[in-house]
């Protein structure tokens, strides 16, 4: 008894029982759009991420300027005139995930993320499906999901529209780690 | 008694753990800003849209394996003997075509080479971004280093080209540019002018010519906005010539961004479009119709490899 209390109480005060939450410094986001000039794609590996497994509470933040392009200059509009980075500089989702999922039990869960994605200072709620892996202790996401420019007030001007589609389709992939105190 | 304070400190241990839960919860956007996020210092981008701005050449750099074509046009004067309705305010007349191009050995190294009408000069260079200013002010203004080398190949009848080293100028400029907002940019530049021939070659002329050149933008949309461009020598033979005249060459136009393309239109009262030919001779004045509709084409050519995806 005295030892099942002792080991009890080291694992109670060590691991925060019932805070399950997990981070991510590096997820990988890219975007992707076809349009009848350009293809334009480009993608960070800076994104942070937190996924809180006890409340469901899943957040994303990505910096826009860490965004390479492979060309200079379309990087350079998509910061200056297109999303304003310098006045937005953060792109976010803060959600919930539809189904309990523990770091414990392995498997593959599909779910959908209700919240809020903030894009360009505009503010939408969305219900985004994601993909969610759990294998040894280790928790990874992957997600898909379409971006409209006019949901965020991301104006396209007429002389360059033929540039640029009006759906930016985004891509999401974090492997998360234990975060500790 | 060792058990029951055993199970005490349990209880409370764990007490404290649940509470944490409700608390957390949260704090799950606290942890997310602790994480990181944006950088606090980025390098301050797009202070010009272009490398040139009508007179003056900005702190902007062609990108790593791009390519600027430029072309730079002013007509002849809008006013005054020369202008007038009988040539079209100027549009039947040019007094300077210039023909450039600008490429990216990195992304803070260019070289350039261009060639003028006027005074048939060639000109090839160097450009490199020294500084970049920050976003969180660590470091205030972009600096930019300009080196060029001038030549006149034309043939003349006089002796004044017998040594052939009378035909090349030379120029050194620093470029120190702050983007105060989004909107507006301003520039300082002190430049240093050589010409082996003094130009125009007139008795006391001097060779060497210190100016300070100022410029800017105010962006009105997101994609055109308000420049204007001032230089001034500090030349002693310019201030006390009589015949001819010299003027401080400036300019104001507005400059248009269409995704690969930057188009200027623009007035001023300088004839040349190189600096080694405004800043030694501008000899027309606003006061006297002597101004000119002027146009800056300037158009990047990614030569980066095909455009391959990166998207998996």
């Amino acid at each position: 008894m005295k030892y099942i209390a002792l080991i009890l109480l080291t694992w109670f005060s060590t691991n925060q029982v019932g805070q399950e939450i997990y981070v991510c410094k590096n997820a990988k986001i890219s975007l992707y759009s076809e349009a009848p000039l350009e293809n334009i794609d480009a993608s960070s590996a800076k994104a942070v991420s937190v996924f809180n497994a006890t409340t469901g509470d899943l957040s994303f933040s990505l910096p826009i300027r860490s965004l390479q392009f492979q060309k200079a200059l379309m990087q350079e509009h998509f910061n200056e005139n297109y999303m304003e980075s310098d006045k937005y500089p953060n792109a976010t989702f803060k959600g919930k995930v539809s189904q309990k999922i523990s770091g414990t039990q392995d498997g593959t869960f599909a779910v959908n993320v209700t919240g809020v994605l903030e894009v360009h200072g505009v503010k939408q709620n969305r219900t985004i499906p994601g993909k969610i892996t759990v294998s040894k202790g280790v928790v990874s996401l992957s997600s898909e999901f379409m971006v409209l420019c006019k949901d965020h007030n991301i104006e396209i001007p007429q002389i360059v529209f033929k540039k640029i589609a009006e759906s930016i389709q985004i891509k999401v992939a974090a492997t998360y780690e234990a975060y500790k105190k | 008694m060792k058990k029951s304070l055993l199970i005490l400190l349990l209880t409370v241990t764990a007490g404290v753990a649940f509470a944490q839960t409700k608390t957390d919860s949260a704090s799950t956007d606290s942890l997310l800003n602790s994480l990181g996020g944006s950088e606090k210092s980025e390098p301050v981008i797009a202070t010009f849209k272009s490398t040139r701005l009508i007179l003056s050449q900005t702190t902007e750099t062609v990108k790593k394996n791009n390519l600027n074509f430029l072309v730079v046009h002013r007509f002849g004067d809008i006013g005054g003997t020369d202008g007038g309705g009988k040539t079209l305010w100027g549009l039947d007349n040019s007094s300077d075509i210039y023909i450039g191009f600008e490429y990216g050995v990195t992304d803070n190294l260019d070289i350039d080479f261009g060639r003028s009408k006027f005074e048939q000069l060639i000109e090839l260079g160097l450009k490199y971004n020294i500084l970049h200013q920050t976003s969180d002010d660590h470091v205030p203004v972009a600096v930019t280093l300009i080196g060029r080398m001038g030549l006149k190949p034309y043939s003349v009848e006089t002796n004044v080209f017998d040594d052939y080293t009378n035909r090349f100028s030379y120029l050194a400029q620093a470029v120190i540019a702050r983007k105060f907002s989004s909107k507006l940019s301003l520039q300082i530049s002190p430049i240093f002018l050589r010409n082996n021939l003094p130009f125009p070659y007139i008795q006391g002329n001097e060779q060497n010519i210190f100016s300070l050149a100022a410029a800017g933008r105010l962006k009105v949309t997101k994609r055109m906005g308000i420049v204007f461009d001032y230089a001034h020598p500090f030349s002693s033979f310019r201030k006390n010539s009589t015949s001819p005249y010299f003027y401080d060459a400036s300019g104001v136009g507005i400059e248009m961004e269409t995704g690969g393309h930057v188009f200027t239109l623009n007035f001023s009262n300088a004839k040349a479009i190189s600096e080694m030919n405004y800043l030694a001779d501008t000899e027309s004045k606003w006061g006297k119709g002597q101004y000119r509709i002027g146009f800056t084409i300037t158009r990047v050519f990614d030569l980066n490899k095909k455009h391959k995806g990166t998207y998996k």
